[in-house]
């Protein structure tokens, strides 16, 4: 509550408490949306009241589809509706998404952001491949003893193959169930809202990156697999209420779909990244992945 | 200073009109001409005895060797450098929100001057030294994505970090933001070098650790006055530590 220099601003809210959590929601609305007036020059002076029409008229759920939003697509103030959390709302969001007790929905309650998948999925893709070339490293390092006369190299297109995957995975699914959700006439469908989902379910691939590092093949499967249960139970839970607006027979086979897919992202993650053991590793640690993210990631859809 | 000359010669002059104005005179109508006086008693550029129409020419860079502008240029870079890497706080006291809003210094400070005049060829430097050096270390076969990727990696990730600290309703100038964030690859391109060289890793992890704090230390710098609200202070912080790491970790594993 001690901000001296908060140019703009009448009044800071500091929303840190945890336990009122519907409280802190409802200031972080009316509090932002001074923000995008007040700090935004380029939200130009020509439509600087269209600009906040979708936040205020078109509701927050349906802002991405409203018309009237279309040409302020250039403007920086149109994205930056999709930036409008605090660090206590995400670090909310994930607690939430890793140990899921209510429905994700609920949490996101209408403001789904772009911040926790775009980052949460670069975070990522970044410990898939430190944590996968430290594995490898330490898995030579084991066999040849005394690291022998070759230095090791690591392999840079494990971290495209990997940025490949987790982005192509994170924002083509969800526009793929989106457009097929709206094909089936789920009105209720919301690309941005499934994107969230997606991204913030990528969370629990961090701590299993991490202990992926691990050379034990047995405690990789565990892991990868408790990742894959807990992220994949996720999905299905929070996929489950949407889906269940069209027919039966038709969510049942989207919601597989679904889990399959997750599967197999899970299944690429343990055999592209921390393959060491696996069959496909033990032959040429270096040479087979290259090529495989992006086309395991293809094979996919 | 000979500017303030004519200035501070005139007004006892005007109020001596005030006074009398029939007292004027040719000369007093010379004095006021702030050329003549200039080029009749103090040239500009006092060191240069040439004709009075020729200390103009000493300012022009056209007439100067190639090494004189190399060497300004390369002294500005330097001095950029050095202002946007010296510490704003130490890690003694973790920082908070209020601290990194206010790392910027204050706005008249000569920092805060040296750094607004932004350039990109520091970063420009700094990210070829980087892409370079790190596709040194890499596969034979692999050399050239290395460098395509961290030079890619480098100026997509400035721009992405900026536009984020933009989005988050950070009120900052995008080149000026790319610029500091350029010149604080200076640490990492460190890094980059120690891998080449082939350091071992015991001696890596605590350097490329205190590299990485430093370059994430001057790196928040951009924050300062920028005007992102208090409580989106980390996360407008978190892309750029990503954004290290990731680079960290490349020279890490190198």
């Amino acid at each position: 509550m001690s901000s001296s220099h908060n140019n703009g601003y009448d009044v800071v809210v500091d929303v840190d408490d945890e336990g009122d959590l519907g409280h802190t929601d409802l200031t972080d609305l009316e509090f932002h949306q001074s923000t995008y007036s007040t700090t935004d020059p380029s939200a130009g002076k020509a439509g600087r009241s269209s600009a906040r029409s979708p936040r205020t008229a078109g509701g927050p759920s349906n802002s991405t589809s409203t018309p009237s939003g279309k040409h302020h697509l250039f403007t920086l103030s149109f994205y930056a509706q999709y930036f409008d959390v605090d660090t206590s709302t995400v670090l909310h969001r994930c607690r939430s998404a890793l140990i899921p007790r209510t429905n994700f929905l609920d949490i996101i309650d209408g403001n789904p952001d772009l911040y926790g998948p775009i980052w949460i999925t670069t975070s990522v893709v970044l410990m898939l491949f430190l944590a996968s070339t430290l594995a490898q490293y330490f898995a030579r390092f084991g066999e040849e003893g005394d690291g022998g006369g070759k230095r090791y190299t690591y392999d840079f297109t494990l971290l495209s193959g990997a940025a490949g995957m987790m982005y192509g995975y994170t924002f083509i699914v969800p526009a793929a169930l989106w457009v097929v959700l709206r094909w089936w006439g789920v009105e209720s469908a919301n690309l941005l809202e499934l994107a969230c989902l997606y991204g913030y379910a990528n969370l629990v691939w961090l701590p299993v990156a991490v202990a992926s590092v691990s050379p034990i093949t047995i405690l990789n499967w565990v892991f990868v697999g408790v990742g894959l249960a807990s992220s994949g139970l996720f999905l299905f839970r929070n996929l489950y209420p949407v889906v269940s607006a069209t027919d039966h027979r038709t969510a049942k086979i989207l919601l597989i779909v679904v889990v399959a897919l997750h599967a197999g992202l899970a299944l690429a993650i343990k055999i592209l990244f921390f393959a060491h053991g696996s069959p496909v590793g033990t032959k040429d640690p270096n040479m087979t992945h290259p090529v495989e993210p992006p086309k395991s990631d293809g094979r996919l859809f | 200073m000979a500017s303030y000359q004519p200035a501070r010669t005139s007004s006892p002059r005007i109020s001596q009109d005030v006074i009398d104005p029939d007292d004027l005179t040719l000369d007093d109508l010379d004095n006021d001409d702030p050329l003549a006086s200039t080029h009749d008693t103090a040239p500009l550029n006092p060191s240069s005895n040439f004709l009075p129409g020729e200390d103009r020419l000493s300012h022009s860079t056209l007439d100067e060797s190639v090494w004189t502008t190399l060497q300004r240029d390369i002294l500005a870079v330097w001095r950029k450098m050095l202002a946007v890497l010296y510490p704003k706080f130490t890690f003694k006291k973790w920082p908070d929100a209020t601290d990194v809003l206010e790392a910027g210094g204050s706005l008249g400070s000569a920092r805060t001057k040296v750094i607004g005049e932004w350039d990109l060829w520091g970063p420009l430097l700094f990210c070829l030294a980087l892409s370079t050096l790190l596709s040194m270390c890499a596969k034979s076969e692999q050399k050239t994505e290395v460098f395509a990727g961290v030079f890619a990696m480098v100026w997509v990730g400035e721009a992405v970090v900026t536009m984020q600290i933009k989005l988050l309703g950070g009120n900052i100038s995008f080149f000026q933001s790319v610029s500091v964030i350029g010149y604080t690859l200076f640490p990492l391109v460190v890094c980059a070098l120690l891998s080449a060289l082939g350091v071992y890793a015991v001696v890596r992890v605590p350097v490329y650790t205190a590299c990485f704090l430093w370059s994430l230390a001057a790196g928040v710098s951009i924050l300062g006055g920028s005007g992102v609200v208090r409580n989106r202070v980390a996360l407008a912080i978190f892309p750029l530590a990503i954004f290290y790491f990731g680079l960290v970790c490349l020279c890490l594993v190198s």
